[in-house]
């Protein structure tokens, strides 16, 4: 596949804080219109990427670029184009769920007309109607990932990084959610996607890659990462993992139990 | 007794951790370390010299003004923004402690401990010393007997913040609630903190006044903040009935506030203390009204503001401040014909932009701000016409104060030179913002604590020195022109000079913004980096 087709192209990215590099020199791509799920254990990189590819980090070195556009480059011409829903919901507490997407739609561009009609639905779509007045700070975790997600896809944007975007949230919403992104891959909108929930990634991604300690330690399908790694076909993607990032989950039991 | 010992060495480990941690800790040796100090002397001078000069002309007024001086300062510990923040957040870690099978009486005496090494309760020891000293003299046994008294009265002050966190800790399940209490506490700790420099300004007279008031009708004697000291007083003039029934009252008020605490932490953690109906739940459409991103962020700044306690105690506060420094203008001075006291109390007003922290105001909400594909000038402008709005009931205060000031004619003026400061202060004070992102804690949250704001250390104290020091200079050539008809007694004159003076400082303006975008372009990663880990 040529570059031009590509949503993400990611070259040498690292990261380093003070001594610790937190991502080591990543290298993908994603073609447009997939469903990339990005694993990983805790700390091995997921957030810092998805930090660098949104412009919310520099990276130390290398490179991305989102639909053409390098992360070294107009920051702003990214944002333009990319829906961010961060693992941490930093929203405005003080302010009613329908105010929040009104203020976001305005920040993103829209007419107040549209940002009001898109709004509604969003609302609507997400069981949030009759919560519009209520302020975020009343709102269960749940609901605030929901209106953080509609705040993320008001402007409908062309790549969609989603940062746990499940958890705390009810198996209903949940399946409305997933649903929604399913459809969104299918009419071209890229999805970059971390989760600690397996069996959603098997479910949902086209292509996963899979991080461990700032390297990516297998890209691809899973099918072609089960062949790759020679574990069976019917390796559920929780061996598959365990094995990658070399997990070792054995332990005496605890001498005080029992 | 172990886990008190543990449960304190802990408490004090993660203090002397953040302590040590912190990137201000020049700052602190240099500035609050000596300030400390400085304040511990002159309390404990003040306080002997007026327990020794009262006890001498007038011995019977030191029962009564001792006895209201305890319960001003027990209130306004209690209600203080600072130390109900501190005591907030202590409540906070204690309910978190009770899932360990700890007694809760063990928990509530723990947090008193812990809090007897603040910095803020370690500067009053040298006071309280003092104190006894100015009651009992050197007397070998009078004197500790005093400084027990005091010593009582000081934990009750310290224990009674506490139930007072642990209150409102509870009331956070009704935020509203919780909200108007935590605004009026701020607004009670303002007025309390602003009573005695009124009381001071108004000359002997005031103070004898309330003198007299006191000692005739001593009400603060039933006041239990009052009774710690009245024991010391009893003790240090020898009266051993009365000073051991006081403090056998004092030490009972104490374990009445332990026990309100212990009952506090259970009934928080348990449920019990449900007041009120948790989320305010509403499906009303509330739209936001002003057109285009710029109208937008203004709008959410000014809604934020209107609905969160601290940020609406920071605009009661700018009006006080100007409505203090109008208070000490009108009592001479500077001729009032000349029109010299409006125009150092509209400068007052104008600086009062700077500092106002654009970017840490966001909070947590930065990562969200900048996430957005808006031109950062519109940011600043946006955040920089919220803090003028804030600003207004200060202008509408200048504008009063003017009438009475200076001759009417003054009013344009006057507000002219206030707003183009207030205008080059935000845009001075956009470079602070951006060079030295800070965090602002949030309302209640402990100010010592890593969760909340930490300073900009001593380097950006030097360099915000400076840029004050250049919104003045920036903005003295428009406050000349703008006061210049004045100085030439040709009113008419500002017709041109009001519009030019203006002109020129959005001119300014505008380049100091344009210049602040392209910086902020350049730093983005940093302010966040920055204000997230603050946040």
């Amino acid at each position: 596949m040529d570059e031009a087709s590509h949503a993400i192209v990611v070259s040498g990215l690292t990261k380093v804080f003070r001594q610790k590099t937190a991502v080591d020199s990543l290298s993908f791509r994603i073609a447009r219109g997939r469903f990339f799920g990005f694993l990983g254990p805790n700390g091995a990189g997921k957030s810092t990427t998805i930090k660098m590819l949104t412009g919310l980090l520099r990276p130390t070195s290398g490179d991305a670029s989102i639909e053409g556009h390098p992360i070294s480059g107009n920051l702003l011409e990214i944002k333009k184009i990319i829906g961010v829903l961060p693992e941490e919901l930093p929203l405005y507490e003080r302010l009613t769920g329908e105010e929040y997407l009104h203020f976001a739609g305005r920040m993103y561009g829209l007419s107040a007309a549209e940002t009001r009609r898109r709004t509604d639905e969003l609302l609507e779509f997400l069981s949030l109607a009759e919560d519009r007045g209520t302020l975020l700070l009343d709102y269960s975790q749940g609901m605030k990932k929901k209106v953080a997600l509609a705040a993320a896809l008001i402007h409908n944007p062309r790549v969609v990084f989603l940062d746990e975007p499940l958890n705390g949230i009810d198996p209903i919403s949940g399946r409305i959610v997933t649903d929604l992104l399913r459809r969104m891959a299918q009419k071209g909108v890229t999805l970059f996607f971390t989760t600690h929930v397996l069996d959603v990634v098997e479910r949902l991604c086209d292509e996963v890659a899979i991080i461990d300690r700032g390297h990516i330690v297998a890209q691809g399908s899973l099918d072609e990462i089960r062949a790759q790694r020679a574990v069976g076909q019917d390796a559920s993607l929780e061996d598959v993992f365990l094995k990658l990032v070399d997990a070792d989950v054995r332990r005496q039991d605890l001498t005080w139990i029992g | 007794m172990d886990r008190l010992i543990a449960l304190v060495a802990c408490r004090w480990r993660m203090d002397l951790r953040r302590l040590l941690g912190a990137r201000e800790r020049a700052f602190g040796l240099l500035f609050f370390v000596p300030g400390a100090l400085v304040f511990s002397a002159l309390g404990s001078m003040i306080v002997f010299g007026v327990f020794r000069g009262l006890e001498g002309t007038e011995p019977e007024l030191v029962l009564p003004m001792a006895s209201a001086a305890a319960t001003g300062i027990g209130l306004f510990w209690a209600a203080s923004p600072l130390l109900a923040g501190v005591v907030l957040s202590e409540a906070a870690d204690v309910s978190r402690l009770m899932h360990f099978p700890i007694p809760l009486s063990t928990l509530a005496v723990s947090s008193l401990v812990a809090n007897l090494a603040q910095p803020a309760a370690l500067a009053e020891a040298p006071i309280l010393v003092a104190a006894a000293a100015a009651v009992a003299g050197v007397n070998a046994i009078r004197f500790p007997a005093a400084l027990l008294g005091v010593a009582l009265t000081f934990v009750l002050i310290l224990a009674c913040a506490q139930v007072a966190g642990l209150l409102l800790h509870g009331l956070s399940r009704q935020r509203r609630l919780h909200d108007i209490l935590l605004f009026l506490g701020l607004a009670a700790g303002l007025l309390l903190s602003l009573a005695p420099l009124l009381l001071l300004t108004s000359g002997p007279g005031g103070l004898a006044t309330v003198a007299h008031a006191l000692s005739a009708r001593d009400v603060f004697m039933a006041s239990p903040y009052a009774w710690g000291v009245r024991a010391a007083i009893h003790a240090g003039r020898g009266q051993a009935v009365p000073a051991v029934a006081y403090g056998l009252l004092a030490t009972a008020a104490i374990g009445g506030a332990m026990a309100a605490s212990a009952g506090l932490v259970q009934g928080i953690q348990r449920g019990h203390i449900a007041m009120g109906g948790g989320a305010v739940r509403s499906r009303r459409p509330s739209r936001m009204a002003l057109p285009g991103a710029l109208g937008a962020l203004v709008e959410k700044d000014l809604r934020l503001a209107w609905r969160d306690p601290g940020l609406r105690a920071v605009l009661v506060m700018g009006l006080a401040g100007s409505i203090v420094v109008l208070f000490f203008l009108s009592r001479g001075g500077p001729s009032l014909a000349s029109g010299t006291p409006v125009l150092l109390l509209a400068s007052f007003v104008g600086v009062s932009t700077f500092g106002s922290n654009a970017l840490g105001m966001e909070r947590r909400g930065i990562a969200l701000l900048l996430l957005f594909p808006v031109d950062r000038w519109r940011v600043l402008v946006g955040k920089n016409l919220a803090a003028l709005t804030f600003r207004l009931p200060s202008l509408l205060t200048l504008a009063l104060a003017t009438v009475f000031l200076a001759p009417p004619t003054y009013v344009p003026a006057a507000a002219t030179i206030a707003v183009l400061t207030l205008m080059l202060s935000a845009g001075v004070d956009n470079y602070m913002s951006i060079l030295f992102p800070m965090a602002v804690p949030g309302a209640a949250a402990n100010p010592y604590g890593r969760a909340a704001a930490r300073g900009r250390g001593l380097g950006a104290a030097a360099v915000s020195l400076m840029l004050l020091v250049l919104a003045l200079v920036l903005s003295s050539p428009f406050a000349f022109l703008a006061w210049l008809p004045a100085l030439l007694g040709r009113p008419w004159l500002w017709a041109a000079t009001l519009p030019l003076g203006l002109a020129g400082a959005a001119c300014v303006y505008a380049m100091l913004v344009a210049g602040a975008a392209r910086l902020m372009e350049k730093r983005e990663p940093e302010i966040l980096e920055r204000v997230l880990v603050e946040a």
